[in-house]
């Protein structure tokens, strides 16, 4: 039988999902529509979003901006709630690759959250597969959670070695 | 491919995350998208600043007009008026030419018009020329179009047809704005409902500047202490 994990999840730091703030961000999309009046923009078909070495891609993703937030979306000074990403989003950075089918992401708790019928976790040759992975930006804590309470985890040998 | 497994134990992998991650510690990767994407609302000045139709009387005085060939011309005639919000607005062009036979379609040379995006922000919108059709209460500009605001945003069309009846504005040419370290580009865009709703349209493609990035970062530092 696979290695049963002890621990319901697996905690682990997700660093590699953070973005340097000295580099350009580029966003691209077939289309971005921008609601002022729901306070909310959404780019879609083909989504990536890339800076420096950290990629995001999704057929979808909807910027919600905080409507009580003062400052008024017109002149770009209000604040955004939350972002949600669907429709095969894949996320890579130096080190490590997640996939899901739906990810959403809080301004203010900084919690990013990826779901799916399979959310794959993957770094070098390290295969973690459950239905949802919690990553905290501000601690890179990341918890990738099981269906129904088991995770798949995929260790090879040699990637023991290459780590130390 | 063949599942080699081993007998993992957690505080290894735990290291190996942590190794992998140590040398970005300190960086944080949406957070820093996320408030340079509101930089994207700011285009709904685009078409507030534009459409907004003047709600009360509007004078124009033409400082002289002649007739030749056939065309009424007007010099530096002057529209001035106020939104439905009560900000003043102003267009000046260098010369308004009207048509004596189809007097609905005038010519307008040198757009140079002042539009209230709100009470603390204007835009100010150049073209070198455009049609003004009286009857459909629509403006083409065939040409360049400038569009400068006091916060700083630069808008460059390449033409737009605006149904100022409607509050609509359409470009089926690139559009390229910029504003506070942030910038969009697509080859097409169309306004809709006074500028409440802004389309992009094929390649669309934003560009945020790292220093734009910073001050979303401390923007998010107040938001973290609230909670």
């Amino acid at each position: 039988a696979g290695p049963a994990l002890s621990q319901d999840q697996q905690q682990g730091r997700l660093g590699g999902l953070k973005l340097s703030g000295d580099q350009p961000i580029q966003i691209e999309s077939d289309k971005l529509e921008v609601r002022e009046a729901d306070s909310m923009a959404i780019f879609s078909g083909n989504v990536s979003v890339v800076q420096g070495p950290t990629l995001l891609k999704a057929g979808k993703m909807t910027v919600y901006y905080a409507k009580d937030g003062g400052g008024s979306a017109t002149t770009g000074s209000a604040n955004i709630d939350r972002l949600e990403v669907e429709d095969k989003v894949f996320v890579k950075s130096e080190t490590q690759t997640a996939t899901g089918d739906k990810g959403s992401f809080d301004m203010k708790t900084e919690i990013l959250n990826l779901t799916g019928k399979e959310v794959v976790l993957t770094e070098g040759e390290n295969v973690l597969t459950g239905c949802s992975l919690t990553a905290n930006m501000k601690t890179g804590l990341a918890e990738l959670g099981g269906c129904g309470g088991r995770v798949k985890t995929l260790l090879t040998p040699s990637s023991q070695q290459q780590s130390q | 491919m063949p599942q080699r497994v081993t007998k993992p134990d957690n505080a290894s992998r735990v290291a190996e995350f942590h190794q992998a991650q140590h040398h970005s510690r300190r960086v944080r990767w949406l957070k820093v998208v996320l408030p340079s994407v509101a930089a994207v609302m700011a285009l709904g000045f685009v078409g507030y600043s534009y459409v907004s139709s003047p709600a009360k009387g509007v004078d124009v005085d033409i400082s002289s007009s002649a007739v030749s060939d056939g065309k009424l011309v007007m010099a530096s005639p002057k529209l001035e008026g106020f939104t439905k919000d009560n900000l003043p607005y102003s267009m000046k062009a260098s010369r308004a030419l009207q048509n004596l036979t189809s007097t609905g379609i005038i010519e307008l040379e040198d757009i140079d018009a002042k539009l209230p995006v709100d009470d603390k922000n204007v835009a100010t919108i150049g073209a070198s020329r455009g049609t003004y059709d009286r009857d459909k209460n629509t403006l083409d500009i065939p040409s360049e179009i400038v569009v400068t605001t006091t916060d700083g945003m630069v808008a460059k069309l390449k033409s737009a047809f605006i149904d100022i009846g409607k509050g609509d504005l359409k470009t089926t040419d690139a559009v390229d704005i910029a504003l506070k370290g942030t910038n969009i580009t697509a080859d097409s865009m169309i306004i809709l409902e006074n500028g409440k709703v802004l389309v992009f349209e094929k390649r669309v493609r934003m560009q945020l500047s790292p220093d734009k990035v910073k001050a979303g970062q401390q923007a998010d530092g107040g938001t973290n202490a609230a909670n």
